[in-house]
């Protein structure tokens, strides 16, 4: 793992975030709380995959047993497929605040067996993602810090132990790694825009992320930006369809990320009021490619690929909005990831709050 | 005969067996495994410590969770990990804007508290109510990823920007989150737990009218600037003419001399985020200086210095400022 720069120790992960697979089994970690992004090797030990699906109920309640806590001290942040073998890996904060806890759980496609990639020895990089200081942004919320963090300050005959924590933060809410990049959307605490971060992989110290803005245009009248909620590569990497927060879909080529660059992308369906998006990944059917979108109020919708590539922008109002779509009677998913080509992983909670993972068969969907 | 009880062993808490028999198999199991033995036992590592045996759990117990240890598929304990006690002594200690009206297109509120907090209760804790204690129902953006500052004091709430921006199906299909003329409060309740797992000591709420819709860009060429007189500490003001971004304008401000340095100053926002001053550490040197305002500042509604919030393509006068600071100048007096 030398040649990406990956070296063992502690990786030092203060809060579980987005994952997502890149190059050579690396999973990269989206670190909210040190505003950081690791790429951790996670010596993945299972043998290559057939196209078996793979199922498990009460997924929480076993993973807080494996975690000595109660399901409802288990925040599962993300889930990805490793690429080869199909174990399964989730983003899991372990409690609360203070007594809140980084895990990275992994979850043995064969027997469902729980075991954690030990994040205090690992090999792994890191890059920072806070947004570049303006030259008159001083602002950081000085606090005392728990443990060995921070820096000394001495004030009169006392020296005091002290942490500088910025105001002003980025909150990843997905990644993809497209081709030597990895593509990070956010949220900012503060102003409200849509921007993509491009950082390429190996992290280097020379070259920094950039990053460029994505406008939209609602029916032709109206043009707004928004952050990006999820997004997915598409069309061999060509093509990127991005939900946004106020939840139009917006398709724009991966060749305009140019960074600095302003496009606006082509808004080709909007997903309804009050709903918000969760999760999209795309899967071949019959030779044809299709993308699933998770949200909070319907069930999975399905886009034909085909269909967005021939949808002209949305210029006047009228319903269903946008390209043609399927709403599959699939509520209560919030992350999905593909199980090789056959199948999407699906975390579903049901209607009694309880997280189990099932796999959808493709030919079906 | 075998006992369980906490301990302490490797300067961590353990769970420590007395009375084992030979080659004991050892488990901990938490939580609903206590009772389903299909589930995974808790992770963990036996310690020999003298005559003893000690369970070191790989992740720490937590407080009021119940733990059966198991011997030889027998349960021999069942404990429940003491929850520690802590007082309520958090508290909201402001809620921005403080501007008494607030556009019926508000986008953005800052609540701060006085310490570090707890994620995941943003959704439950934190609502807008009319008049008459009525929820305003999806109002707020759901908050699955909550924005908070560095140190976690100051949390960052959203309206629903789809139900505020027009043309959009959240706007069509449910309108505006607030409604013009009727006041609301953002509440902030006491079940808001903080990093230590304590209450707040008590409900915060603000109460807003609802004016107009703000649908422009700032203009900063329409500021008041009284200008300081030359020698003097005195401050420099800057009047907005409507209520700014409490985040955006700690940060988005500067004021640089006729020698192109950042004047070094103390700078406070004024009422109900209307205006801003800044008072020099040094006394006002003559010559022209500048107000530099960086573009990305934003009003309550969102409306940029460079951008309308949703511009109307139609209307040439919302046409996007080139990017790069805007100046205005001033001279001592």
């Amino acid at each position: 793992m030398t040649e990406y720069g990956l070296r063992i120790g502690a990786a030092g992960v203060r809060a579980a975030g987005p994952i997502t697979f890149g190059p050579a089994g690396i999973l990269f970690l989206a670190d909210n709380v040190s505003a950081k992004v690791f790429a951790v090797d996670v010596a993945d030990p299972g043998q290559q995959a057939g196209s078996e699906p793979f199922d498990l109920a009460d997924v929480d309640l076993r993973v807080g047993s494996f975690l000595g806590c109660e399901a409802g001290d288990v925040l599962i942040r993300d889930m990805a497929v490793h690429p080869v073998s199909h174990n399964v890996y989730l983003s899991v904060q372990r409690g609360q605040g203070d007594a809140g806890l980084p895990v990275l759980v992994r979850i043995d496609r064969l027997d469902g067996s729980v075991t954690d990639v030990p994040l205090d020895h690992v090999p792994f990089a890191e890059v920072a993602i806070t947004d570049a200081p303006a030259p008159d942004d001083e602002r950081l919320d000085i606090t005392l810090p728990q443990g060995s963090e921070g820096e000394d300050l001495q004030v009169g005959e006392r020296t005091i132990r002290i942490l500088r924590q910025p105001i002003r933060t980025s909150t990843v809410t997905d990644m993809a790694y497209l081709d030597g990049t990895l593509v990070i959307a956010g949220l900012s605490n503060e102003e409200f825009s849509s921007k993509l971060r491009l950082i390429p992989f190996p992290f280097s110290d020379q070259v920094s992320s950039s990053s460029l803005e994505i406008f939209h245009v609602s029916h032709g009248k109206w043009e707004t930006a928004a952050p990006i909620r999820t997004f997915v590569p598409y069309d061999g990497g060509r093509g990127i369809l991005a939900s946004y927060t106020c939840t139009p879909v917006v398709h724009f080529p991966v060749a305009d990320l140019t960074p600095g660059v302003k496009i606006v992308g082509r808004t080709v369906a909007e997903l309804g009021a009050v709903n918000q998006p969760l999760d999209m990944v795309s899967f071949d059917q019959d030779g044809a490619e299709y993308l699933l979108v998770a949200n909070t109020a319907h069930g999975l919708v399905k886009i034909a690929c085909s269909d967005i590539d021939g949808q002209p922008p949305l210029t006047e109002p009228r319903e269903p909005v946008g390209v043609p779509r399927e709403t599959k009677d699939l509520r209560g998913i919030t992350r999905l990831a593909n199980l090789g080509g056959s199948h999407v992983l699906a975390l579903q909670s049901d209607d009694e709050g309880r997280k189990h993972l099932r796999s959808l068969k493709t030919a079906s969907l | 005969m075998t006992d369980a009880s906490w301990s302490r062993c490797d300067d961590a808490a353990c769970v420590r067996l007395t009375g084992l028999p030979p080659d004991p198999e050892i488990q901990v199991r938490s939580g609903p495994a206590v009772v389903d033995g299909g589930l995974p036992p808790m992770a963990g590592r036996l310690v020999v410590d003298g005559g003893d045996v000690c369970f070191v759990p790989r992740f720490p117990f937590v407080g009021g969770t119940t733990y059966a240890v198991v011997v030889g598929g027998v349960t021999v304990a069942v404990l429940v990990h003491p929850r520690p006690d802590h007082p309520a002594t958090t508290e909201v200690i402001e809620i921005r804007p403080t501007a008494t009206e607030v556009p019926r297109n508000l986008l953005r509120i800052y609540i701060r508290f006085s310490a570090p907090m707890s994620e995941g209760y943003a959704a439950g804790q934190v609502r807008l109510i009319d008049d008459f204690g009525r929820e305003l129902p999806g109002a707020l953006l759901p908050a699955e990823h909550e924005l908070w500052d560095g140190g976690r004091r100051r949390l960052t709430v959203l309206l629903d920007p789809a139900r505020i921006k027009r043309g959009l199906a959240g706007h069509r299909q449910a309108g505006y989150p607030l409604r013009y003329g009727q006041p609301f409060r953002l509440v902030v309740d006491d079940g808001f737990l903080d990093a230590a797992g304590a209450r707040l000591r008590a409900r915060a709420e603000r109460r807003y009218e609802v004016g107009a819709d703000q649908r422009d860009r700032i203009e900063p060429g329409s500021w008041t600037l009284t200008a300081p007189a030359c020698g003097t500490l005195d401050p420099l003001d800057v009047a907005f003419g409507r209520p700014l971004d409490h985040g955006l304008l700690a940060r988005c401000l500067r004021v640089v001399g006729p020698d192109d340095r950042v004047v070094d100053g103390r700078p406070e926002i004024g009422p109900q985020e209307r205006s801003w001053r800044l008072a020099p550490r040094a006394a006002w040197a003559p010559g022209i200086h500048r107000l530099v305002i960086d573009p990305v500042l934003e009003d309550l509604a969102g409306n940029s210095v460079s951008r309308v919030f949703d511009r109307d393509l139609s209307r040439a006068e919302d046409e996007p400022r080139e990017a790069g600071p805007v100046t205005r100048s001033f001279r001592p007096r």
